[in-house]
């Protein structure tokens, strides 16, 4: 039967693959070094040689790169190495390296909820004394950026890289075309939504499928309405907190703007992170964004001369008639921070503590971040930031330096404030607000099942 | 290898029971040493954690059936498991026709058939974050499909409406997945004797009766492979509806692997989380024994009697 | 049971037959088959012709042209981006993760199937079935940490090996029960026949079950390879350097804190699927002659 003869032909050429295979397996894997440096693979465990993990993404990683470079070359016997992982995948990542105990010495991250479990999981070094001994450095930077650091009273990371807070941004063509004048109030921003609909542009653009996105409109709301202590209450586990009348007059608010049709139609399919939000923006499809200063970088290379030419306004979000909220509060990411792993030796630890003290954040950073335009985090740089050649940039920068350094209270990003159980609910109960399928009430309920979660 | 004495061919049932020349045991060996270290011991492990209380990052406790309490009684538990089947049951209605279709199709002879196959390959090839990346962009209310070509009812909002969203992650799953199980149809129809045909022919048959009297009866175990492989896939189908719709909106979509990645991965409570793994592995073992009944049932060939 | 041999089709065939041979070829046109075909054509191509189209478009110009239109200034700078960005290593890595999860996991699977079909009255082989049958579901996200743990302990971190052992053992279970059906189908007398010719169970193992079962040797072949060509978690968490990523990781490249370069990603999904597009092309013939071999009536 020809059947038999093919089938030892079969066999053997299925052998030809695979001893290629196993071959190229032996000298694949296990024993090359890895390609970033000193060290070998696995995390914390390399001897004396630190290693730092963060993300993908220029302009960021290439500051990074070069600082951890600058910072190696004056320390050629006790180098970092660095690896970068794309955002989601370093989320998921440090945690199974935390857990498993093999984590990097440098631990990048976002302060707040997340940081209290690395706290309570004892996985990261109490930075207090530290900070005690070295005043100088504590008081350079930002006061408002040590509270997504502390924990209990206690401080665990050093507040890095930039200060990004949410601003509100205008079209400044597209008001003019309609003959509007940027909102004053929040009175102001819904006597405008019908003005631009029946031009057929978008009153505010929003990249709705992110869900965070929709969560700086709660931010805002809630604390110009009520003031900080409304989500405060909820931060430090009081009970019913989100039942508070301010609370469900902000989300009622919220749904007040949606129902009006505030935001651009099929705002739920909209992402965030291809910028087509933003897109919606410079485009002139919509006439208003709000948004995190982050975004002001990719606009300008995007939008064409959106940026450049002038046409782009921006404010901090207006106050609401009758709130209580100071109108200089403003909330976003009042830094990033660095840990240092509890776990990783004497002398790992020693090198990332010398590394904090000595190259992050020096000039040479401070002057890189300002040219990639965004605002250090660190005091006294306004005349670096009105000094930049570009007007326009000039005028970006001070404005984000001025709201963030003035700002009575400077919240942190609500999903990444809380713990991470509640962030998951909230973000959530904010998808289903925003899609108008639950009430106020019902979110308020569903949230305070997880206070203190 | 030759052995000694042969048994006669007089009884075949004894024969065939004891139908070896050989141990075979050692054969499964192999397999069986890799899936007990690599899948049944994590597997162990899980269980292990369905009991405990961890974050992930710290020391585990001892939780005792907390967690199960909390996710059988947990609202979200049925409506997963409902998103689940009706995912699977979905893709499955709306895969095996178009793939049965295309792959009778495929299997004929014009030369613009190989090209077109080719083609429909390549969705295959395509990892889950560059379909969910071209998705999101195409299905944007304002610079994806609906605009691009003008087309008012392409302009959705596709990844906002509950519904719709299923739809969408039915019908990417669809496109990924159609040209695979296409081409294991092609590969059965191929096989059908032609011989078989032209007697249908020469009876009187048509085009439509052979195909439900012939075609569709001699695929049958076609079928069961291709719906085994949709089935059994889907159930812990999880990259692509992460990425896609992330389990939105709201929770339109969030079938049961992704609301066990959620609660562990992104709520951090390990503890439920492999409960839920426990019981996605039962509600698999289920669906496995059904297949084998359907499935494994005919124990005689399909092609005796021909 | 007879085995009839292929029958041609008749080169004698009745003058009337010939007459009708126009009419049963126009029945014989599969109008359903074509249209489903030419429709699922439009469907497949609409958004790979947008994938192409945009890999040649700047990151700039993205969003204020028509999607759909080719780009008015095409740059060949996403390209010349992803294969400087250590693609080629990333394509190297997924194919011998790829080869080496398919092939050693189909072998074994395929023994065991024929051990747990041949030797069905058996307890142990039984208990093995039953224990893989449990297995179909298992989902790789819950046991990945413990797989992390396991990986770790046996020293294999942050290499290629570690995506490949529990790739494999995710994929025995599925292979097993496609197979073992197969395997069920290979009528008994076949083996009788050979076994009184003096063959071991071995011996029908390579030369009478595995050239009748190549149809779903080549379908689960696929099926394994293709998960593990675009698996993403195993590498995620089982690897670490750079020069360990396998092509999904690969993009992350293009994947920023907070946007990613959807112009560059598409350069990178391109690149990587050409070459197993070609490969596809040329190898199908071979492919669907795996696809359809097995004894003829």
């Amino acid at each position: 039967m020809e059947a038999i003869t093919t089938s030892r032909r079969n066999f053997l050429r299925l052998v030809g693959l695979g001893v290629p295979a196993a071959a190229a397996l032996a000298a694949c894997s296990g024993s090359t070094p890895s390609q970033t440096g000193a060290g070998g693979g696995s995390g914390g465990g390399a001897k004396g040689a630190a290693t730092y993990w963060f993300l993908t993404g220029q302009p960021q990683q290439g500051i990074r790169e070069d600082t951890v470079n600058r910072f190696n070359a004056a320390n050629p016997k006790t180098k970092i190495a660095t690896t970068e992982f794309q955002n989601d995948a370093y989320k998921q990542k440090i945690k199974t390296a935390i857990g498993a105990g093999k984590a990097p010495t440098l631990i990048w991250g976002w302060g707040g909820g997340g940081l209290k479990s690395y706290v309570d999981a004892g996985q990261v070094v109490d930075l207090s004394g530290w900070f005690g001994q070295h005043g100088d450095i504590k008081n350079r930077i930002f006061p408002s950026a040590f509270g997504a650091a502390t924990v209990d009273g206690k401080i665990y990371a050093m507040p890095c890289e930039t200060v990004t807070p949410i601003v509100l941004y205008w079209n400044k063509k597209v008001f003019d075309t309609v003959g509007a004048q940027p909102p004053q109030s929040w009175g102001d921003i819904l006597d405008l939504v019908p003005k631009f609909n029946a031009k057929g542009i978008a009153p505010f653009s929003l990249g709705g499928q992110s869900r965070w996105t929709n969560m700086m409109w709660l931010e805002f709301l809630y604390d110009r309405i009520g003031g900080a202590e409304v989500f405060q209450n909820v931060f430090d586990g009081q009970k019913n907190a989100w039942s508070q009348p301010a609370s469900i007059q902000a989300l009622t608010e919220c749904q007040k703007l949606v129902k009006a049709n505030g935001f651009v139609k099929g705002f739920s399919s909209i992402t965030a992170d291809s910028n087509a939000d933003q897109a919606l923006l410079y485009t002139g499809k919509a006439a208003m964004m709000l948004h995190g200063a982050w975004t002001y970088g990719s606009m300008k290379s995007d939008g064409g001369d959106f940026v450049t030419g002038g046409h782009l306004g921006y404010m901090n979000f207006p106050p609401v008639d009758g709130g209580k909220g100071d109108p200089s509060d403003t909330v976003g990411n009042p830094g990033q921070y660095l840990s240092i792993s509890s776990k990783a030796s004497a002398a790992e630890q020693e090198i990332a503590k010398k590394f904090l003290s000595t190259t992050l954040l020096d000039d040479t950073e401070i002057q890189k971040w300002i040219a990639s335009g965004n605002v250090p985090v660190v005091k006294g740089t306004r005349s670096k930031l009105a000094a930049v050649s570009d007007k326009t940039d000039a005028a970006w920068l001070t404005f984000v330096y001025d709201t963030s350094s003035k700002a009575g209270n400077f919240a942190q990003s609500w999903d990444q404030a809380l713990p991470p159980t509640a962030a998951e609910t909230l973000l959530d109960n904010i998808a289903k607000l925003f899609q108008l399928s639950i009430s106020p009430q019902q979110f308020a309920d569903n949230m305070n099942k997880v206070i203190g979660t | 290898m030759t052995t000694a004495a042969v048994p006669r061919r007089t009884a075949p049932s004894r024969a065939v029971r004891s139908g070896r020349n050989g141990p075979v045991a050692w054969m499964a060996l192999p397999a069986l040493g890799m899936f007990l270290m690599f899948g049944v011991v994590p597997l162990l492990g899980v269980l292990a954690l369905s009991f405990a209380q961890w974050d992930g990052l710290g020391a585990i406790h001892a939780a005792g059936l907390s967690n199960w309490r909390s996710v059988l009684s947990d609202p979200g538990l049925p409506h997963a498991l409902w998103v689940t089947f009706l995912v699977m049951f979905l893709s499955w209605a709306a895969q095996t026709p178009l793939a049965l279709l295309i792959g009778v199709f495929l299997a004929g002879h014009q030369p613009y058939r190989a090209v077109l196959a080719v083609i429909y390959f390549v969705p295959l090839l395509l990892s889950s974050a560059a379909i969910a990346i071209t998705y999101k962009a195409l299905l944007d209310p304002n610079f994806g499909l609906g605009p691009g070509l003008h087309l008012g009812i392409l302009t959705q909002d596709w990844l906002g409406k509950p519904a719709l969203a299923l739809g969408v992650v039915i019908f990417v799953v669809s496109w990924q997945f159609v040209p695979f199980h296409a081409l294991i149809y092609q590969g059965g129809v191929m096989q059908i004797p032609a011989a078989m045909y032209e007697a249908a022919a020469i009876d009187g048959a048509g085009r439509v009766r052979q195909f439900f009297s012939i075609t569709l009866p001699q695929l049958k175990y076609t079928i069961i492979t291709s719906s085994t492989l949709m089935v059994v896939g889907s159930l812990t189908f999880f990259d692509l509806i992460f990425v896609l719709t992330a389990g939105g909106p709201g929770d339109a979509t969030r079938v049961l692997a992704l609301d066990m990645y959620k609660r562990g991965f992104q709520a951090n409570l390990m503890g439920p989380a492999s409960a839920i793994a426990v019981i996605l592995v039962l509600v698999g073992l289920g669906l496995a024994l059904l297949l084998r009944r359907i499935g494994g049932g005919a124990s005689d060939s399909q092609l005796e009697g021909a | 049971m007879a085995t009839t041999v292929h029958t041609p089709s008749p080169v004698t065939a009745a003058p009337h037959q010939k007459e009708h041979a126009g009419l049963r070829r126009l029945l014989r046109l599969n109008w359903l088959g074509g249209a489903a075909s030419w429709l699922w054509l439009a469907v497949v191509v609409v958004p790979l012709y947008w994938i192409v189209v945009t890999s040649f478009k700047e990151q700039r110009a993205y969003f204020t042209n028509n999607p759909f239109a080719p780009p008015t200034a095409p740059t060949l700078d996403n390209y010349k981006l992803v294969v400087e960005s250590d693609f080629p290593r990333y394509f190297l890595n997924s194919m011998v993760v790829a080869l080496g999860t398919t092939v050693p996991a189909v072998l074994i699977a395929f023994m065991a199937s024929y051990a747990i079909v041949r030797g069905s009255g058996s307890r142990f082989l039984g208990g093995v079935s039953g224990l893989f049958l449990m297995g179909l579901a298992i989902p790789l996200q819950a046991t990945v940490i413990p797989v992390y743990l396991i990986i770790i302990r046996m020293g294999l971190y942050d290499s290629l090996l570690a995506i490949i052992l529990p790739s494999i053992a995710f994929a025995i279970p599925l292979s097993v029960l496609v197979l073992s059906n197969f395997v069920r189908d290979v009528p008994k007398e076949l083996f009788e026949s050979m076994r009184v010719d003096g063959a071991s169970e071995w011996g029908m193992l390579w030369r009478l079950a595995f050239p009748l079962t190549r149809p779903a040797l080549v379908t689960v072949s696929i099926f394994n390879g293709l998960t593990v060509w675009n698996g993403f978690l195993l590498p995620l968490i089982l690897t670490q350097s750079p020069d360990k990523r396998t092509l999904p990781l690969g993009l992350w490249t293009f994947q920023g804190q907070y946007s990613v370069n959807v112009p560059a990603v598409l350069a990178s999904v391109v690149l990587s699927t050409l070459p197993i597009l070609v490969l596809y092309a040329i190898g199908r013939r071979q492919l669907l002659g795996g696809l359809t071999a097995g004894f003829s009536k």
